[in-house]
């Protein structure tokens, strides 16, 4: 393509870019003389520039909608929404036929009459007919357009003199164009037999600039003029100033005469002795003496300028006041410098930089290795520097990729602006961050994402005015993007304060769509539901709207986030609005990978994803304190940190081994790289972990692609070829419910958070087929015992474990122990009793509610509860506990911490949540002491009317009625029960709260959740009970 | 006169002598197009990809860029080769991807007269028939040509595998 042509695709469509976001503005800000004055300066130079290269249909339009522009400025007109509105599709057009002129080097074919009429009349609206003040319609080949008609002007009509006129004319030194007025902007062309050429053009006169700020520096008495400045910025200046004269562009002239001298006292001699030089100088680079005489002639005219700018910097303050031409001066000279600082480079040169600069680290990772094994190598000094300058170079490359989000951003506030006006709808677009930087790679992959999730919130989130105001929320909407860097990687945020996700509405929807069913979505939570705004195919809109639902959903969001390393997630809470996070990795090209091995090969995973690394002892050697990988129906999960980690075998994910032979493996430790999918949070075993490396991420040949594991391969230093892990692949194929269990991490975080009923239950079968439950926080062990090692003594089982005699219990009595193998068993620990608990098989792992639905009197079970969709029995482990040791209630009174205490003590339990009168009457019931629980404080006070006896209350604060607090005042208000502990057992926990609890009579405050220090504090409660009595 | 079935191939007709790079595959000797060969390389380190089809195999490094290995003699159903017995790897290109096409041997390169070729026998076993152009009489044997761009397009011969 021409070269000029190009340039002006470029230009024009940034120019175009800016005029979109400045004309909402303007529509906010209608009086913002400064932005009227950007656009009208903006649009003439298109104008200008397509009559120059021939392109009528785009002049034309961009003539008609500078008309309308012109009488905004002139104050003839008032900024209008519909005005905008049409301006703006003007722009749309000439973006379109921008777009055609790319693709084939022509102005597509095409009518714009209507519009032209449209943008010609409401120039023409409050105006009377002929008298425009824009010279141009009038000066038409002398034809006198009839603005009634609205007839457009054609092709040709329009002179090439009166565009050279319109040129000249053209305002504003402060022209973002400046710097290029002088270079390519087609005057310049004009003026071909001007001083300028016969001067030697550009080339020249850089010379001379040259020498000029070179002799300027060395004659005494002209340097301390130039104190501060470098002889490139003087030359630059000079550079400047000569080429704006030469090409009479006065007023560039003017702003740059201004910048030249730094330092006062620059006057009239001076100035007569530096024209000299450049005459001087001039002759010197073979220009003849008239034309340099002219040249010199030229100076004259700025004389004034530098003289006077020199007395400003004299009395800078005295200038300050000063009026606006002088105002706009700094800045104009500012674009001119800022100009020779930056330079326009193909992107395609830039990527290929980039490959090379990724070859080179491969090469200097290669050189590393090789010399690494080498002893004093005398190679080591300078591969250390050029190792140095590998990395800086690399990093500067990579800089020259990184743009602003903002980039991403720039179409956002037409778009959202243009939905208000078509969807009637107030919206406030607020961009937070735009300068954050980020691969231009990864850029252009979520710019579309992006402006599809401004476009949703705007469609779907935000309400209009009337249902804002009906539901109390000020009538203008808020977007707010937001892009910050965190760790490696850039979050953006998009927020909105709109009606949320409705997970009724979607429940129907998902119904409609078969996607799920009725039973399965009863038991989703409303995070969960409307999760499934991510699932492929859908859309929320009740209708298509021409806004969003073009059968793009948030699905392909999703995927084309995941598609570069990054994730998505959503909070949406109905009636506040949604907030949905991207976060992204900064660069694809290279990246730190921790390199593993399994089997004998080695792999990479990206160290992005991957969260800490634990090292598992076998199971030979664990100690007490390691950690090490647990078995739950062939399901290989770890205990970190008191969360269970679901675990992949790295070698059976790459189908090398079953888990089977994974089992086996004893002897060997493992390494778990614990690694993050999303929400959802797994480990990967791996045979060992070497270190990490800088690695260039080359994608897989074609072939290969169909893989999900690997999302590329790499050379690395030794010149081995290794494939990259891809973990969402690897979490795919390990899982297929991978987006489950990120509901179910989310509804974790969410449940800790609002403390609700849910609570792990360990799952198991013995004798008969139903499952059994026990909550996992009474397990203390999981065990595997062989059968051999199981022995009788006085008619009990036991089996050595740990260098004690443990009892063996069998949960069932009509279970018998396996013949031969390992026997599943259940360790529980009471003080310095342990007893094992013998079960068929351990079945799951479940989060599920603890509710109680049928009491039993059977011994040995609290009840049966629906666990999983399933009735299973709740068994009581204090039964087996005194099966195990007869001496055990007994021990109670032995215990150090309960020495004090008669019998079992009665305690009350008052909670409304169901599952913490489950989960304590467990616990206090194995701690030894008679509990009964009710589920509000009327119903306690009813117990204590009644007359039963209660040695200590324990209550929660929180509950519908009657508070805690009230119940405890209501307790110590009666002399009778004056004699009863309380202790309140409550979420809420700040100083404030323990302090109202025991201003309301509570002796112990004790935050939920802690088992430990209730049992403490019970103790300890009934010790100074013991005490008093 | 030349075969007809030469004619359709144009490559072959423009010069009436053909050279073609000969490699052993169990014992069979197959033709590979002199032009389709960037690289012979003796033994290489070869990484294994779990998970991939099987005639795939592996990834090496071929002067810093990564080379797809495609096992030939699993490509055309022919027993893998002995233990201890390491293959050499012909490199070729498809749509601009690097292949390394895994041999036993490489022999001499043959000019081979047109006028010696002839189409594939109606009989051959498809695997073979799929990838060959045609075959060479020469005079102790037949040489059959690999159509390396047939060999290399899986897309369609995945589906046909």
């Amino acid at each position: 393509m021409d070269d000029l042509l190009n340039e002006f695709l470029t230009e024009t469509g940034e120019s175009i870019d800016v005029v979109d976001v400045e004309l909402v503005k303007l529509e906010q800000d209608p009086n913002n003389k400064e932005v009227l004055d950007n656009i009208f300066r903006l649009v003439h130079t298109i104008k200008g520039t397509c009559g120059f290269l021939g392109l009528p249909r785009l002049e034309s339009v961009a003539h008609a909608s500078e008309n309308v522009l012109g009488k905004f400025r002139d104050g003839e007109l008032q900024v209008s929404e519909s005005a905008v509105t049409v301006i703006l599709e003007s722009l749309d057009r000439i973006k379109e036929i921008l777009a055609g002129l790319e693709a084939t080097e022509e102005e597509p074919e095409g009518d714009d009459s209507e519009l032209i009429g449209r943008l010609d009349a409401i120039a023409e609206g409050n105006d009377a007919p002929a008298a425009a003040p824009d010279p141009e319609p009038d000066t038409v080949d002398g034809e006198i357009i009839e603005p009634v008609l609205g007839r457009p002007l054609k092709a040709g009509e329009v002179s090439l003199e009166e565009l050279e006129a319109a040129f000249a004319n053209a305002p504003g030194p402060g022209d973002t164009d400046v710097q290029e007025t002088p270079v390519s902007q087609p005057s310049g062309k004009d003026s071909s037999a001007s001083l300028f050429d016969r001067i030697g053009g550009e080339d020249t006169i850089a010379v001379a600039a040259h020498l000029v700020s070179q002799r300027v520096e060395n004659e005494d008495k002209f340097a301390k003029f130039f104190e501060g400045t470098d002889t490139e910025q003087r030359k630059g200046r000079f550079m400047g100033l000569m080429l704006a004269l030469f090409k009479d562009d006065m007023d560039a002239a003017d702003a740059v005469g201004r910048q030249l001298v730094t330092v006062a006292g620059f006057g009239e001699p001076q100035f007569d002795a530096m024209l000299d030089l450049v005459k001087t100088v001039l002759v010197e680079c073979q220009v003849d003496a008239d034309t340099a005489d002219e040249a010199v002639m030229m100076f004259e005219l700025v004389r004034e300028a530098v003289i006077n700018a020199s007395k400003e910097v004299a009395q800078p303050k005295a200038t300050a006041g000063k009026a606006k031409p002088g105002a706009e001066q700094p800045q104009a000279g500012k674009e001119t410098r800022r100009s020779t600082q930056s330079i326009r480079v193909n992107v395609d040169l830039l990527e290929d930089l980039m490959n090379m600069v990724s070859e080179l680290v491969l090469t200097r990772n290669q050189l590393l290795q090789i010399t690494r094994n080498m002893d004093n190598s005398e190679l080591g000094v300078p591969l250390q520097r050029l190792s140095q300058c590998t990395t800086e170079l690399q990093e500067n490359v990579m800089k020259t990729r990184m743009q602003p989000i903002g980039n991403a951003w720039a179409k956002l506030p037409r778009i959202v602006r243009d939905l208000t006006v078509e969807l009637d709808k107030k919206i406030e677009l607020e961009m937070l961050g735009a300068d954050t930087e980020l691969d231009r790679q990864v850029l252009e992959l979520i710019k579309d994402p992006l402006t599809h999730m401004v476009r949703n919130s705007a469609d779907h989130g935000i309400e209009s005015p009337a249902e804002r105001i009906a539901s109390g929320k000020p009538e203008m909407g808020t977007i707010v993007l937001n892009a910050y860097h965190e760790g490696g990687h850039i979050i953006i945020e998009i927020k909105d304060d709109g009606r949320g996700i409705n997970p009724e509405k979607l429940s129907k929807k998902i119904l409609e769509k078969g996607l799920a069913s009725e039973g399965e979505l009863a038991g989703m939570s409303e995070a969960q539901i409307q999760k499934f705004i991510f699932h492929p195919g859908f859309s929320t809109a009740e209708q298509v709207t021409s806004v969003s639902g073009r059968g793009v959903g948030m699905d392909v969001v999703r995927s084309n986030i995941e598609k570069i390393g990054g994730t998505i997630d959503m909070v949406s809470t109905v009636g506040k609005g949604s907030n949905f996070s991207i976060k992204i990795p900064l660069t694809l090209a290279i990246v730190a990978g921790l390199i593993v091995k399994a089997q004998d090969e080695r792999y990479a995973i990206p160290q992005i994803s991957v969260l800490e690394l634990v090292r598992a002892a076998s199971a030979e050697r664990a100690g007490e304190n390691d950690h090490k990988i647990e078995m739950i129906n062939d399901t290989p999960v770890l205990r970190l940190r008191n969360r269970l980690l679901p675990l992949v075998y790295l070698n059976e994910v790459l189908g090398f081994d079953e888990i089977a032979e994974n089992e086996d493996r004893t002897t060997t430790d493992d390494f778990i790289i614990v690694s993050q999918v999303g929400t959802f949070t797994f480990g990967i075993v791996v045979d060992q972990v070497f270190d990490t490396e800088e690695i260039v991420v080359k994608p897989v040949a074609p072939i290969l692609k169909d893989l999900d594991i690997y999302s590329g391969n790499t050379i690395l230093g030794d010149g081995s070829v290794i494939m990259i892990l891809d973990p969402n692949g690897i979490a795919a194929l390990a899982s297929q419910g991978v987006a489950a269990a990120e509901d179910e991490e989310d509804e974790e975080l969410v449940r800790r958070a609002a403390a609700s009923d849910k609570e792990s239950m360990l799952l198991f079968r013995a004798g008969q087929t139903h499952p059994r439950a026990v909550p996992l926080s009474l397990v203390a062990r999981l065990e595997e015992i062989d059968i051999s090692t199981v022995e009788t003594s006085d008619g009990r089982l036991m089996v050595q474990y740990r260098d004690a005699l443990m009892p063996l219990i069998l949960a069932d009595q009509s279970m018998n122990l396996r013949e031969n193998g390992n026997q599943p068993v259940l360790v529980f620990t009471d003080r310095q009793f342990t007893m094992g608990l013998a079960v068929d098989e351990i079945l799951d792992i479940v989060e599920d509610e603890l509710e109680i639905k049928l009491a039993s009197d059977k011994d040995g079970v609290i009840g049966s509860a629906v666990i999983n969709g399933k009735a299973s029995e709740v068994i009581d482990v204090t039964h087996y506990l005194g099966l195990a040791f007869p001496e055990w209630l007994g021990s109670k009174d032995m215990s150090e911490e309960a020495s004090v205490s008669r019998s079992a003590e009665n305690i009350l339990v008052v909670d409304d949540s169901d599952f913490f009168r489950n989960m304590l009457r467990p616990i206090l019931t194995v701690a030894g002491y008679n509990v009964t629980a009710v589920n509000c404080a009327e119903a306690a006070l009813d117990r204590l009317e009644a007359g039963n006896h209660f040695d200590l209350i324990i209550s929660d604060i929180e509950m519908p009625d009657m508070t805690g607090y009230e119940l405890a005042q209501a307790v110590r208000d009666n002399p009778e029960w004056a004699h009863t502990r309380l202790v309140a057992l409550s979420a809420l926990s700040n100083e404030r709260d323990v302090n109202r609890g025991f201003e309301a009579g509570f002796d112990d405050y004790v935050a939920k959740f802690d088992k430990d220090t209730l049992l403490r504090s019970l103790s300890q409660q009934f010790k100074i009970k013991g005490d008093a009595a | 006169m030349n075969d007809i079935v030469v004619r359709d191939d144009l490559s072959l007709v423009t010069t009436g002598v053909q050279d073609f790079v000969t490699v052993m595959l169990d014992g069979q000797m197959v033709g590979i197009p002199v032009l389709a060969v960037h690289d012979v390389l003796n033994t290489q380190q070869i990484t294994l990809i779990p998970r991939a089809p099987d005639w795939v195999a592996g990834v090496l490094n071929l002067r810093g860029r990564i080379v797809t290995a495609i096992d030939l003699r699993r490509r055309l159903g022919l027993p893998p080769l002995e233990k201890g017995k390491s293959s050499m790897s012909v490199v070729v290109e498809h749509n601009e991807e690097p292949y390394s096409l895994q041999i036993d041997k490489v022999g001499e390169v043959l000019s081979l007269e047109d006028q010696l070729f002839e189409k594939n026998p109606v009989t051959l076993d498809p695997r073979w028939r799929e990838v060959s152009i045609g075959i060479y009489r020469l005079k102790d044997q037949l040489l059959p040509i690999l159509d390396v761009d047939r060999l290399l397009a899986f897309e369609s011969s995945s589906k046909a595998a």
